[in-house]
């Protein structure tokens, strides 16, 4: 997996390239929109990171040139001065995903994997998380390279949790998604259903409860 | 009479004690006045016709043989109805009685011709005229008396009807001024209730349309104070933010290598020291964007107006979401207990609020623990309320935890000591009650956030914007 880094600063910049290459990812850095053009129109990367205060064109006008000449790649904001008019310009002009600095390293690298997962699975109908390999369009799980029986009721959760991975899916989301297919769905049938992908998934990957809010996929604990 | 008036007594009070005492005084002045002219006049008209009496009489004198010869007068008729006596007395000049009262005697006080008296004849009370007419017999002197009944009716009709009217004078002319001090001072009193009506922080011009001519330049005055105080405000929430987002890269920079370098294997053995390094960074850059929230919370000349239908649910979820991880990290079940609630408000500044809670709940709740976000009350009274089973915040502490860079004593953990003033200052824009309390069973903090009900804060907004 490749990023390239478009950020001015070099103490920032230096820090983001170490942290997303222990975190397994090949980086490149750009220090100006304009390096950071060339670079992307010269090789394959996918995901870039852009600060927002780039010196010459700034990051959101580089966003909107790289859209309008149909670069797919996701890409993750930095900024430094927050607003929510900023934020809202930021991903209407095709931004995937938003940070604050200051961030903990951790974060960026998960933020980096959730942005690439998602693209995967627009574009091969692959969702990679962890050791779980899910083929949406074929409807199998893998965990390890071996394959595991979900009945549809339990296929319709790990796909509504792992599309949202990382991230909090509230327990009445899971219950409208199971209750298309089976319409006497209760809260209590919902944690039934949860638990025993839990417990298929074994410690392959984590559903960890949200108390009052629902559940999140997690990779387990080290 | 002397009048020493505060000068911070109101202009209300001040008219009417400088007009009210001088007008009734006049007013009662006024009314002996009339009084005591009526009954000159009404005297002298009866003295008039006892003397003219007495004239008459004096006319029918006669000498005869050098002896003073008196006609018995025929008894006048008195005016009206009330029957009043008189009494007649003339003597001749060597004091001898000519004819008549004998017991009625001359009037002695005054000068000139005739000349009139009070006296006494018997048990009655007479008025006297004493006319000296000169004969060829010499001197004689006639007296007529009457009794004083109808002059005491007639005084008596002229006190009263002086008094009454006078009374309804004084009475209405008092009333008036009171209600025309009270009216004229209605345009002051709608500019203090406009200013009354303002929160403390407000910094809005006050509307000048209805502002009456005297008090316009107080009024203008104050205006250009808040004019300057906005743009202080103003220059100093931008200085805040500016200086915090500077802060931000470089801090965002270190932040990430202190990070990498505690998980290189090579400063293993420095690993105590790092952490110490990091902690101080992250308190640095919990400073930076706690500043930063402060300034955005500082009320600006027009931030209720932005002011929207605000569903907290998943504002709630939100703020929660964030802090998963690092609830995990501390050891701590984060939880949520959400029912419908609708606020007038800015999410932005409410997510500020909420994280600064939770944020505190997290911070101070030992592991094991639990941290319970709560929202509720519909639209019609909605909360927000965020309780842990930590250690608590002592009853003597829980007011000056509200306080700026205030910290508990021998408090853990890397706060600033601003993220309850933040949301003091968000709670107070929103015009809404933070109350601290002990959580469930005695154990713990529980803060809750009370916010006005939608609707009327919505129609707030409105009337604020129609009439300033």
């Amino acid at each position: 997996m490749r990023i390239l880094v478009v950020e001015d600063n070099d103490l920032v910049a230096d820090a983001i390239a170490r942290g997303l290459g222990i975190a397994g990812f090949a980086v490149d850095r750009a220090p100006s929109a304009e390096v950071a053009a060339t670079a992307l129109a010269a090789e394959h990367f996918d995901l870039a990171v852009v600060d927002i205060g780039l010196p010459g064109e700034d990051g959101l006008t580089f966003v909107r040139r790289l859209r309008s000449q149909g670069a797919t790649l996701p890409v993750l904001i930095l900024t430094a001065r927050e607003t929510v008019a900023m934020r809202v310009e930021a991903l209407d002009l095709g931004a995937d995903d938003f940070l604050m600095k200051p961030f903990e390293q951790s974060e960026l690298a998960a933020r980096c994997r959730a942005l690439i997962r998602r693209a995967n699975l627009n574009t091969n109908g692959q969702l990679n998380f962890g050791r779980l390999r899910i083929d949406v369009a074929g409807r199998q799980l893998r965990i390890d390279d071996k394959l595991v029986e979900l009945t549809g009721r339990e296929w319709l959760v790990l796909e509504c949790l792992a599309f949202s991975a990382g991230r909090v899916v509230s327990k009445e989301r899971l219950q409208q998604t199971i209750a298309r297919w089976d319409q006497a769905m209760t809260p209590n049938a919902v944690e039934v259903y949860v638990s025993r992908v839990r417990a298929k998934l074994a410690d392959a990957a984590l559903i960890r409860t949200v108390r009052g809010l629902g559940y999140r996929l997690d990779e387990p604990e080290a | 009479m002397s009048l020493k008036l505060d000068p911070t007594t109101s202009i209300h009070r001040r008219l009417l004690i400088l007009l009210l005492p001088p007008l009734a005084l006049l007013m009662v002045a006024g009314g002996f006045a009339d009084y005591r002219a009526s009954m000159v006049f009404m005297r002298t008209a009866y003295d008039q016709s006892l003397a003219d009496a007495a004239l008459a009489q004096a006319a029918l004198l006669k000498v005869v043989d050098g002896k003073i010869h008196a006609q018995l007068p025929p008894q006048p008729q008195p005016h009206g109805n009330r029957a009043e006596k008189f009494y007649y007395s003339i003597w001749g000049p060597d004091n001898l009685l000519i004819t008549g009262n004998p017991q009625l005697a001359a009037a002695t006080a005054g000068e000139g011709n005739p000349i009139y008296a009070d006296a006494w004849l018997g048990s009655h009370k007479i008025r006297v005229v004493t006319y000296r007419v000169a004969t060829a017999a010499g001197v004689a002197t006639v007296n007529v008396a009457e009794t004083t009944s109808r002059r005491e009716a007639a005084r008596h009709f002229i006190l009263t009807s002086t008094w009454l009217m006078d009374f309804i004078l004084v009475d209405s002319t008092l009333l008036l001024v009171w209600i025309g001090v009270r009216y004229g001072l209605k345009p002051l009193l709608a500019v203090r209730g406009q200013i009354e009506s303002r929160s403390p922080r407000e910094l809005r011009p006050i509307e000048t349309a209805e502002v009456p001519a005297e008090v316009r330049p107080l009024v203008d005055a104050l205006n250009g104070l808040f004019e300057v105080l906005r743009e202080a405000a103003h220059a100093q929430r931008q200085f805040v933010a500016d200086a915090a987002h500077q802060l931000r890269t470089p801090i965002a920079g270190l932040v990430g290598h202190l990070e990498l370098l505690t998980q290189d294997p090579a400063a293993a053995a420095l690993e105590s020291r790092l952490a110490v390094l990091r902690d101080g960074m992250r308190r640095v850059a919990h400073s930076a964007n706690q500043l930063l929230a402060l300034a955005r919370a500082e009320p600006s000349a027009n931030l209720a107006d932005h002011f929207q239908n605000t569903d907290l649910v998943p504002l709630v979820e939100r703020v929660i979401e964030r802090n998963v991880d690092r609830s995990v990290k501390a050891g701590l079940d984060l939880g949520a207990d959400l029912a419908a609630a609708s606020v007038a408000g800015s999410a932005w500044l409410i997510e500020d609020l909420l994280g600064n809670l939770v944020d505190n709940a997290l911070n101070y709740t030992p592991a094991g623990g639990h941290v319970t976000v709560r929202c509720g009350g519909s639209q019609s009274e909605p909360y927000l309320e965020v309780e842990d089973d930590g250690p608590g915040i002592p009853e003597a502490e829980r007011s000056r935890v509200r306080q700026r860079f205030y910290r508990l004593p021998g408090s853990q953990g890397h706060g600033c000591g601003l993220g309850l003033a933040i949301v003091e200052e968000i709670a107070r824009l929103h015009r809404a009650a933070v109350t601290i309390d002990a959580g469930s069973g005695g154990l713990g903090t529980r803060i809750r956030v009370q916010f006005s009900p939608l609707e009327a804060a919505l129609q707030g907004k409105t009337a604020n914007a129609v009439t300033p």
